[in-house]
């Protein structure tokens, strides 16, 4: 047994009425690396953000070397000797390494500043773990990689002995994730203890000595990690789970007619790469077509160009055998189309307005919300009284504004908004992410009635339990690609290893 | 049901930030006015009474009321969408031009020529307006630079045309534009005073503004304020209201430009919009951007500047300290949003992540 150098206890985290972290325990390591995996949501980045003093937990406690201790920020955190990586890097770009580095940082003779001495520390550490970065150049003349390594170097400026990365390949190819991975067995051979933010299951088998698994926000296993004996498969059973059984009644509905039919699509994302690549499918009336795959590969482009968000660079969208590649989204909409976003605070919802305005947003411009030249507030308050009968959105009347519904009732609005204009075809993006047990029961059995109810309905989800729950056929998405399409008979493992790029599935198309 | 009480009350509530921004202003120059010697009853008394001690006093107050409440409008629709149109200045620079320009050059009867510079104003307000925008819009140009770079640009502009081709040639020589002929100004509406009919035209737009707000437009324009990023995803086109936006906001400073030359000065003259575009800004705030809202801050603020003029002739309190409530009022508006907002989030805070 290696020496513990911490302990979290008991940590509980609500936000509103959502448990981010409920009675997680944790422990680490000396020298060891401590794989944290679990699904989006899972309440990895919570329990994180909770020992880098970012948020104060509920309840619970912090041993660090067997002495309770509370941290209120991140300065405080770094006294003790905790750094953390972020997924999104904290750099200025117009800046070199070694000011980025000293950034906030408080240096002997504070408070004036001393690039010299922190030169000679980036240098120190640059050779010590390998880490290979000139403390003179540029930010912005640095690859995604070596940035990296500048925010592990600054997370380790001051001696340094947990380390946190929060997903720390999500950004990186593969070449430079590998050569993170020997950084993080230097550092191991130092004796700093790093934890590894995750969900993807071959580098924790491959880095990892220990793993903790989170799910909606509670602990599931703590386990050593041993490469030749653990097994994906019994990683993503856990991380996923299958121990929520809805029962849904899904009606055979026959062969319904192709709706929507996307051909030889690709598109890029912001930073210019192809993010969707020759992708082809269909979803006809009364069907679920979900698609499955680690977040990041692509759904949310895909997403973007069917809703008219986001340009395509080839290949076409047909919807009802009319030619809606590259429509503007009033069009798109005009075309019964709905969207239920995947970040519904930031596309879906205008937090500071109420339900009743959030409810026309997409019709406000139509009757009967505009009579002759101006709107009706009455017709608005109407519908969305409705809605909030209808969807059982809990709040105290229409005149409420959605910034304080929780999030489960937030999405209902949205919900209300998209279903109450008839769609023909429906995309919701991670319709359940976030929201609690009861919630998310209730979005999945509105989809199958919708879907009953003859509505063509394209499924963005990278949770497991929901698309073998809801859909019809399943295809998953892997790096912009399909790689095949599937029945929900098929087992876990097949979409498991679709879903990291392994094997071309049974295509039915 | 209980939600038009609901509406009632929070609109109420939504007064009492903008108050306790001028009751804060007051006493902090309260005590500016004690430490420099005066007394600052004095002086707040003498400044009433300059503002709206007699009949004369509260027309003048009036009379510069005016303006600043219709550029405020165009301020306030900038705003609302979250574009900052900070050059009232230009904009109703160009409408007086264009006014100007188009009553003593054109040999048409007045009645004509009240509509046609009218509409000549609104349209070069509009024109500029929509330029701003598209450059926003299409070209992603900072909207505080280009609208501050303009108020330089066309307040030079206004410089060279009265110093040189629009100079009036029977002037002697000096930097203006000949009289607008006297049946095209406004009717007096109060003998011996300025107070013109401009005065109803600047109502006229309050009440057009408050309706504006009803319709879908203007509800795509709240929209776009809120959120680009939601106003796209639910078919509002971006780019156009943006577009829009700005054109209406200019074309309200025009338009005061029009009622001021039509109104009270007669002709162009070198500076025309003095400090009108700064204040313009504040009142805008301070009535939280709602148009009677804007009217009503407006009577206040032009109060203050008519009232100071005779606080520093009567009680020697320089007027300066007429800038000073200015600059406070502005600070204590933008400290009380900020604590409005402090205050939601511990009330209301749900979830962040």
């Amino acid at each position: 047994m290696g020496e513990t150098v911490l302990q979290m206890q008991g940590i509980t985290k609500y936000f509103g009425s959502m448990a981010a972290n409920h009675e997680v325990d944790f422990s680490l390591e000396k020298g060891k690396v401590h794989g944290l995996l679990g699904e989006n949501g899972a309440g990895k980045t919570t329990l994180m953000n909770i020992l880098f003093g970012l948020h104060k937990p509920d309840s619970g406690s912090i041993i660090l070397d067997g002495k309770e201790v509370a941290i209120h920020s991140p300065a405080e955190a770094m006294s003790l000797g905790i750094g953390m990586v972020h997924q999104h890097f904290m750099l200025v770009p117009t800046m070199t390494v070694t000011e980025n580095v000293m950034l906030g940082l408080r240096l002997p003779r504070y408070p004036l500043i001393n690039p010299a001495i922190a030169k000679r520390r980036i240098e120190e550490l640059s050779t010590q773990f390998a880490l290979n970065v000139d403390p003179q150049a540029l930010i912005s003349q640095l690859s995604v990689g070596q940035q990296q390594r500048v925010e592990i170097i600054t997370a380790l400026y001051n001696q340094t002995r947990i380390l946190i990365l929060d997903e720390p390949t999500a950004v990186l190819t593969p070449d430079e994730a590998r050569e993170l991975f020997e950084i993080l067995r230097v550092l191991k051979a130092h004796g700093t203890s790093v934890i590894l933010i995750s969900h993807k299951l071959d580098e924790i088998i491959s880095i990892a000595d220990d793993v903790t698994i989170l799910r909606n926000g509670e602990l599931v296993c703590n386990a050593k990690i041993d490469i030749h004996t653990t097994r994906k498969e019994d990683l993503s059973a856990m991380m996923v789970g299958r121990n929520i059984d809805f029962n849904f009644a899904k009606q055979a509905t026959g062969e319904g007619r192709t709706l929507l039919s996307v051909q030889h699509l690709s598109a890029y994302n912001d930073r210019g790469v192809h993010a969707v690549n020759d992708l082809t499918f269909t979803v006809r009336k009364g069907e679920i077509l979900a698609i499955a795959g680690v977040d990041g590969n692509g759904q949310k482009e895909l997403c973007e160009v069917l809703t008219g968000l986001r340009k395509s660079s080839s290949g076409s969208v047909m919807l009802d055998d009319q030619d809606i590649t590259d429509a503007g989204p009033a069009e798109i909409i005009e075309k019964q189309v709905a969207y239920v976003p995947e970040d519904r605070q930031r596309t879906g919802l205008i937090m500071n307005w109420d339900v009743s305005q959030n409810i026309v947003l997409k019709s406000f411009h139509k009757k009967p919300y505009t009579k002759g030249l101006f709107l009706s507030p009455k017709a608005m308050t109407q519908t969305a009284e409705k809605a909030i009968t209808d969807f059982t959105i809990k709040t105290e009347s229409s005149s409420c504004i959605v910034k304080n519904l929780s999030g489960g009732n937030q999405q209902k609005v949205i919900l209300a908004r998209e279903l109450t204009e008839n769609p023909a075809l429906l995309i919701v993006s991670h319709p359940t992410r976030g929201l609690d047990v009861g919630a998310m029961e209730y979005v999945r059995s509105l989809l199958i009635s919708k879907r009953n109810a003859g509505v063509a309905i394209l499924l963005i989800s990278a949770d497991l339990d929901e698309v073998f729950q809801t859909a019809d056929r399943i295809l998953v998405m892997y790096n912009g690609r399909a790689m095949g399409v599937v029945e929900p008979t098929v087992d876990i493992q097949t979409i498991g290893h679709m879903m990291a790029g392994v094997v071309q599935g049974a295509s039915h198309e | 049901m209980n939600s038009k009480y609901h509406q009632a009350r929070s609109r109420l509530f939504s007064l009492i930030p903008s108050l306790i921004s001028i009751l804060l202003a007051c006493l902090v120059s309260s005590i500016i006015l004690l430490l420099s010697g005066h007394d600052p009853i004095e002086a707040f008394t003498s400044l009433a009474v300059g503002a709206f001690g007699n009949s004369y006093r509260f027309s003048e107050t009036l009379v510069k009321a005016i303006p600043i409440t219709v550029i405020a409008l165009g301020t306030s629709v900038a705003f609302k969408a979250q574009l900052w149109n900070i050059g009232g200045n230009s904009q109703y620079t160009i409408g007086a031009i264009v006014a100007v320009a188009v009553s003593i050059y054109l040999d048409l009867p007045p009645v004509f020529l009240v509509v046609l510079s009218f509409l000549a104003a609104l349209a070069a307000g509009l024109v500029f307006g929509a330029f701003l925008g598209a450059m926003k819009a299409r070209l992603n140009v900072n909207e505080v630079i280009t609208t501050l770079m303009f108020d330089y640009i066309i307040a030079f502009l206004l410089s060279w045309l009265v110093y040189g081709p629009m100079m009036d040639p029977e002037g002697f020589g000096f930097p203006q534009t000949a009289l607008i002929p006297k049946a095209v100004m406004f009717t007096k509406l109060i003998a011996n005073s300025r107070l013109h009919g401009g005065l109803f035209v600047a109502l006229l737009l309050v009440v057009f503004l408050f309706l504006f707000w009803k319709t879908p437009q203007g509800f795509s324009i709240t929209m776009v304020g809120q959120s680009r990023t939601v106003a796209k995803a639910s078919g509002v086109k971006v780019s156009k209201t943006i577009i829009i936006t700005m054109a209406l906001s200019a074309g309200f400073a025009a338009m005061a430009g029009w009622i001021d030359a039509l109104g009270i000065h007669g002709r162009l003259q070198d500076n025309l919009a003095g400090s009108l575009g700064s204040v313009a800004i504040v009142v805008a705030l301070l009535g939280r951007l709602h148009p009677i809202g804007i009217a009503v801050s407006a009577l206040f603020f032009s109060a203050l500047i008519v009232g100071g003029n005779t606080m520093q002739r009567f009680v020697g309190v320089p007027f300066s300290l007429v800038t000073i409530i200015q600059g406070l009022v502005i600070i204590f508006v933008i400290c009380s949003n900020m604590f409005e907002h402090i205050w939601h989030k511990k009330r209301g805070g749900v979830q962040h992540d």
